[in-house]
C-alpha cells in the first residue's frame, strides 16, 4: 500500500507543475507569469523531493532536504527580483482590472526616487 | 510498476523542458525570458531527481543541488543587469 502513495505524489507533482508551465505560457503579464514560474514549479519539485526523500535511503533523504531548503529560501528571493526589475523597466499590467496598488505609476524615462 | 510511474514523469518533465525552451526562444519580453529560464531550471532539477530516484544513486543529487544554487545567482544577475545595468 505505502509505494503506491509516493507514486500518487510524483503524478501530483507533475501534474502541478505543468499547471505552472501552462500558467507561464498562458498568463498576459509578466507579473502573473511569475506566479505560476515561481509557486507552482517551486511546489512541484518540493513535492517530488519529498516523494523521493520516503523512497530513498539516508544519503538521497539528506541531499534531497538540503534541496529543498535551498530551494525554499531561494525561489521567493528570485522572484522578487525579477518582478522589481520588471516594475523599474516600466511592464504594464495587461490584465483585466488589473490595478497598480503601489500608487506610483512611474513615467517613462524616469528612475523611480529611492535608491536602487 | 512504480518505475513505469518514474520513467513516465521523467519523459513527461522533459517535454516541459522543451516547452519552456519553446518559451524562453518565442517570447518578444526579455524579463519573460529570464522568468523561462528560472522555470527551466527549476524543471531540469526536478528531472534529475526523478533520474536519482530510478537509477538508485545519489549522486545526481549534487548536481541538483549546485543547479538550484547556480541558477539563483544568475537569475538575479540577469534581473538586476536588466533593470539597472549593472549587476552590483
Amino acid at each position: 500500500m505505502r509505494p503506491y502513495v509516493f507514486d500518487v505524489l510524483v503524478i501530483f507533482g507533475a501534474v502541478v507543475m505543468t499547471l505552472g508551465v501552462i500558467g507561464m505560457i498562458r498568463l498576459p503579464d509578466v507579473y502573473t507569469k511569475l506566479h505560476g514560474a515561481s509557486k507552482s514549479v517551486f511546489l512541484g519539485v518540493v513535492v517530488l523531493a519529498v516523494s523521493g526523500m520516503a523512497v530513498g535511503g539516508e544519503a538521497m533523504f539528506s541531499r534531497l532536504l538540503l534541496i529543498c531548503l535551498a530551494l525554499l529560501i531561494t525561489t521567493p528571493v528570485t522572484s522578487h527580483v525579477v518582478g522589481r526589475a520588471a516594475f523599474l523597466q516600466h511592464e504594464r499590467m495587461s490584465t483585466a482590472g488589473a490595478v497598480d496598488e503601489s500608487g506610483s505609476i512611474l513615467p517613462a524615462n524616469e528612475s523611480p526616487p529611492w535608491r536602487v | 510498476m512504480h518505475d513505469v510511474v518514474y520513467y513516465a514523469a521523467m519523459i513527461w518533465m522533459t517535454g516541459l523542458l522543451c516547452v519552456c525552451f519553446g518559451l524562453v526562444i518565442r517570447t518578444h519580453s526579455s524579463i519573460v525570458r529570464i522568468v523561462g529560464f528560472d522555470a527551466m531550471s527549476l524543471v531540469l532539477i526536478s528531472v534529475l531527481i526523478l533520474f536519482s530516484i530510478t537509477t538508485e544513486s545519489s549522486y545526481y543529487l549534487d548536481a541538483a543541488l549546485l543547479l538550484a544554487l547556480v541558477s539563483f545567482v544568475s537569475t538575479i544577475a540577469a534581473a538586476r543587469y536588466h533593470s539597472e545595468r549593472r549587476v552590483f
